[in-house]
């Protein structure tokens, strides 16, 4: 597999794979978006996503039906909003898990022209699922190994040849026990991942989800099912990504969750996007409190 | 009741062509169903391309047999890319519906009487295996068996059970080598959860793809031996029951694992044969009522079968690893 990754650019390249990130870093990308008017679609300084006329129904639903959106890169962006908001259809169009009826969208500066969710993985979008899908008889070590990009191994012709991508291999399994170091999976590295717990499970895919340098992580629900004490770490994790540089998008209902960790918030419901904003200016939205609590409808009949 | 003569003929069938042939389909359809989750229930036609492809190509069309056996395996991994592209991408349920659809369609147009011309039609067709049987070095006279009372085979017999033995170590080494490497360890992921594989950026189409190849192409070894043990092929010995034979003794043997497939396939000839043996010297005893003797005589073969069919149920029940599988992963599938 080639890499075809376009190079990273812009003041939050993943170039600096430390989670140790000066705070004046952090200031510098989040204090661009403070300064954005919090309106839906407002354009953004430093876009790592942009969706025009994303639209996609089920029959007589219209599940998705996004004039226009714009993530910032190198933040943590919250997609919330209530059941059946369009949050999840919306992370399968993007990552190429579903088919979009219409509408486009750009990913790191390229148009998506052939939404395959395997090619979008290898220019830099990597997405967990809201039910987590490790792959419970291989081995933890293992998951997060297949997390690893351009391995030589993988190709069938230099699969039978050890000699070929053995240091390969080494250098993966490195990078693979650091990251199971941070997310306190050491202790289960040689353990099938079947024998995870729920939550366990949930740190192990997002860990995994690393192994590749993504740009962009697509977490669906991250805390879901998660106890509170292991919900808190995955918080921590999630707010390290994005000092690391990579932009972060998660899925979340409750929405004191999402002011603790957001830098921008985007709501859904119904399938369109009704507010975005900083965390505290969305969440005393009439708009927003009006789409949770269902005093009114929200946005237009579509 | 003669129990030498018993363990002879089953350590004979465990250890001769057919179990080779059984273990190369097996190692074959491990890869699909074992490694890539692929439910291929049409390994059957992988075998009969091989064999016919071999034997057609020295019977209808007079070439070497060294370019027939090529010509067989290439027809089995024909087989797996005109299959494959329309069926990959479908749910495993419909795969496994074409895979079978596809094995009989071939079998019904193979032994069609239109083909009898190119394939020989429902007569079987038959070639000169002479210039595998020239590179034979164990003596063959009339007189020569090599073993002891029943387990004995001809210096025929024994070459094509030389090079098959081989041959399956080679493939078993083979495939140990790709299986646990980063290419194996992305078919499993396939296995476990296909979009889980997609997020992180593998092909899965094209890694199914390879799969179904090189385990197509395994199963057309096994026709290549077939073809060359009976010097021809007959459209009645692939029909749908020789993949879910196959099945069996991959199942017994141990889906996933490096030697359950071979193990799988030694078990699976030995219980056969033995039970039947077992049964016709059953049936010979003078102390058995006539009525049991009756129904016994001639049936020894379907009843070993059936028999076979209940170990292996008992198997899934016991023991669903196989024989050497390992237990805690079949555990975790209820979770």
């Amino acid at each position: 597999m080639p890499a075809d990754r376009p190079p990273p650019e812009g003041p939050s390249a993943p170039e600096d794979r430390s989670m140790l990130v000066d705070s004046a870093r952090r200031t510098t990308e989040v204090e661009p978006i403070l300064t954005v008017h919090p309106e839906p679609g407002v354009a953004k300084p430093n876009p790592i996503l942009t969706m025009d006329g994303l639209q996609r129904s089920f029959g007589g639903l219209t599940a998705v039906d996004v004039d226009h959106l714009e993530i910032e890169r190198g933040i943590v962006t919250a997609l919330i909003g209530p059941n059946g908001a369009g949050k999840t259809t919306l992370f399968n169009l993007i990552t190429g898990f579903d088919r979009a009826d219409s509408g486009r969208w750009e990913f790191n500066g390229q148009m998506v022209t052939s939404p395959s969710p395997d090619r979008l993985a290898r220019r830099g979008m990597v997405r967990t699922f809201q039910l987590t899908k490790s792959l419970a008889k291989l081995s933890v070590l293992q998951n997060m190994l297949l997390g690893a990009p351009n391995q030589v191994g993988e190709r069938l012709w230099a699969a039978p040849f050890r000699h070929l991508w053995r240091n390969q291999e080494r250098a993966n399994t490195e990078r693979a026990d650091e990251l199971l170091e941070q997310f306190n999976l050491s202790h289960m590295r040689d353990e099938l991942a079947g024998t995870l717990s729920g939550g366990q499970r949930k740190l192990l895919e997002m860990a995994r989800a690393l192994m590749s340098d993504p740009a962009l992580v697509m977490l669906d629900e991250p805390m879901a099912g998660v106890n509170p004490a292991l919900a808190q770490s995955l918080l921590g994790h999630i707010t390290e990504l994005a000092l690391s540089g990579v932009s972060v998008v998660y899925i979340e209902h409750d929405m004191d969750v999402v002011s603790g960790i957001s830098d921008w918030v985007v709501v859904l419901a119904q399938g369109q996007v009704i507010a975005e904003g900083g965390p505290w200016k969305v969440i005393h939205d009439e708009v927003v409190i009006d789409a949770y609590l269902g005093r009114r409808r929200a946005g237009t009949a579509s | 009741m003669d129990f030498d003569i018993i363990f002879g003929n089953a350590a004979r069938a465990a250890l001769g062509p057919e179990a080779i042939i059984l273990a190369l389909a097996a190692i074959g359809l491990n890869i699909h169903f074992g490694y890539t989750g692929l439910l291929n229930f049409g390994q059957v036609g992988f075998i009969m391309l091989g064999a016919y492809g071999t034997s057609v190509t020295v019977a209808t069309f007079g070439w070497s047999l060294w370019a027939g056996i090529p010509i067989g395996l290439f027809l089995a991994l024909a087989l797996a890319v005109t299959l494959g592209i329309p069926t990959l991408r479908l749910h495993a349920v419909m795969f496994a519906i074409a895979t079978i659809a596809a094995a009989e369609i071939i079998r019904i147009l193979i032994g069609s009487t239109d083909a009898i011309g190119l394939t020989g039609g429902p007569l079987s067709v038959s070639f000169d295996a002479g210039a595998f049987f020239d590179l034979n070095p164990y003596a063959d006279g009339p007189q020569d068996r090599y073993g002891v009372g029943t387990f004995a085979f001809t210096g025929q017999q024994m070459w094509v059970i030389t090079v098959g033995w081989v041959l399956v170590a080679l493939v078993s080494l083979f495939v140990f080598l790709i299986v646990r490497s980063p290419w194996g360890r992305v078919l499993k992921s396939i296995r476990e959860d296909q979009d889980a594989a997609r997020s992180l950026g593998k092909n899965v189409f094209w890694y199914k793809m390879q799969a179904l190849m090189i385990g197509g192409v395994i199963g057309g070894m096994a026709g290549v031996i077939d073809a060359i043990k009976t010097s021809g092929a007959d459209p009645n010995g692939f029909r749908p029951q020789v993949t879910f034979y196959t099945y069996t003794a991959l199942l017994l043997g141990g889906a996933a694992t490096y030697l359950g497939p071979v193990l799988g396939a030694i078990l699976f000839w030995f219980l056969r044969e033995w039970i039947e043996s077992f049964l016709r010297q059953l049936s010979a005893e003078a102390w058995l009522p006539n009525a049991v003797a009756d129904f016994l005589e001639g049936s020894e073969g379907i009843i070993s079968v059936a028999m076979v069919g209940l170990a292996l149920v008992l198997l899934m029940l016991f023991r669903p690893q196989g024989i050497t599988g390992n237990r805690t992963e079949m555990q975790l599938d209820a979770r």
